[in-house]
């Protein structure tokens, strides 16, 4: 279940990099102006973070899962 | 009686449904793929809720306290396991193509599949999210159940008990800010943890109304006229629901995958009395009297020692 949990970590901050680069680079979001562009990069922001907390749980989940495998 | 409500609500909503597909795919209108499957959405939407009230009904029917011969105690009634499995289907479907919709926009990206599929999986999506939703609320409103809220007068006792679930490095701020004192000593935890009470459910709830109520104002739009600001409003405030629901999913998993008993409660309706008694001493002590419950009232009495069991565990 850790492993599925890093997946959908890995998954997530992939969206968050296409939210924060968005916010720079996409053209429709330039067009719509800065709201839209900081709307995207605050997502980006906030996905990535909670992306990262999941996966800090889930490697500790599976790190733990090891170590009570080899005592 | 309930039996024969869920059997009509299924006849009503086949028939709702299938008459609404039929119109669409006659070849009469002369709509595109995806006005189309708008108008599909929109005309089965009164009969995928009224099943849902149905199923409400029926749902409410499993509920209430039990405690197995084992000492396992029931922390969701059947109905509200299927209720959660169905709700996550729904999620399934309509989130990441709701996400593809707006992110393909937003970076000018098309897929070899065509986009009306995406919009087609979205709108089958949100209609089991509504129909879970609405079996939700018939369901609670028949059983009368609010445990899942802060009971009214106990929001303090509550931002206490939230307090000794947080880490330490976030709870001497938290407990400053909110003017949480923290000489006093740890409520036992309940059925449900006072970061699900205070956090998880209220945030699910608030970003469930948001999302389906701009969704609906949005898949209404060529039915009903809905002013300009209105529907930009709408849009606006779905993408932000559909972006804070992927975040608190994420926070979702972060808090339940650890406590694996809780996870396994929400497909079996169980956890254990060994689980119960060390997490939840408050619930333990209460439900039936057990052996348990009453070596929990010892341990959970406010004491130095509930702390500790209850450890950092947000």
């Amino acid at each position: 279940m850790g492993l599925l949990g890093l997946l959908w970590s890995l998954a997530n901050l992939v969206v968050a990099y296409f939210f924060v680069t968005g916010a720079f680079v996409a053209k429709t979001a330039a067009k719509e102006g800065i709201l839209a562009q900081l709307s995207l990069l605050l997502g980006g922001v906030l996905i990535a973070g909670f992306a990262i907390l999941l996966a800090r749980e889930c490697a500790r989940m599976l790190t733990s899962a090891d170590a009570s495998g080899t005592a | 009686m309930t039996w024969i409500l869920v059997a009509a609500g299924l006849v009503l909503a086949g028939v709702g449904v299938s008459s609404a597909v039929g119109q669409a795919g006659s070849g009469a209108q002369p709509w595109g793929n995806e006005l189309s499957d708008n108008f599909v959405f929109i005309k089965a939407l009164p009969f995928v809720l009224g099943l849902g009230v149905a199923v409400g009904l029926l749902m409410a029917r499993t509920y209430g306290a039990k405690v197995r011969s084992d000492g396992a105690i029931r922390r969701w009634s059947r109905g509200t396991v299927v209720g959660h499995a169905v709700l996550t289907l729904g999620f399934i479907l309509a989130l990441p193509t709701g996400m593809w919709q707006y992110l393909g926009g937003i970076l000018d990206v098309n897929l070899p599949i065509p986009l009306y599929l995406f919009y087609r999986v979205h709108y089958i999506g949100a209609s089991i999210v509504l129909f879970a939703a609405t079996a939700f609320v018939s369901y609670l409103s028949m059983t009368g159940d609010r445990s899942l809220l802060v009971p009214r007068g106990q929001w303090g006792r509550h931002l206490l008990g939230l307090a000794y679930e947080l880490p330490e490095k976030v709870r001497t701020p938290y407990a400053k800010l909110l003017r949480v004192d923290l000489t006093q000593p740890r409520p036992p935890t309940g059925q449900f943890t006072f970061y699900e009470r205070v956090v998880e459910f209220p945030s699910w709830s608030i970003l469930l109304v948001l999302i389906t109520v701009t969704g609906l104002i949005k898949a209404g739009r060529y039915l009903l006229p809905v002013p300009g600001t209105v529907l930009w409003l709408s849009s606006t405030l779905h993408v932000a629901a559909m972006v804070a629901i992927v975040v608190k999913l994420l926070d979702h998993l972060r808090y339940t995958l650890p406590r694996w008993p809780l996870v396994a409660s929400i497909t079996s309706g169980w956890v254990n009395e060994r689980y119960a008694r060390l997490r939840h001493p408050g619930w333990a002590q209460v439900s039936g009297g057990t052996a348990a419950g009453r070596r929990a009232n010892g341990e959970s009495s406010g004491s130095a020692a509930a702390g500790a069991l209850g450890g950092s565990d947000t």
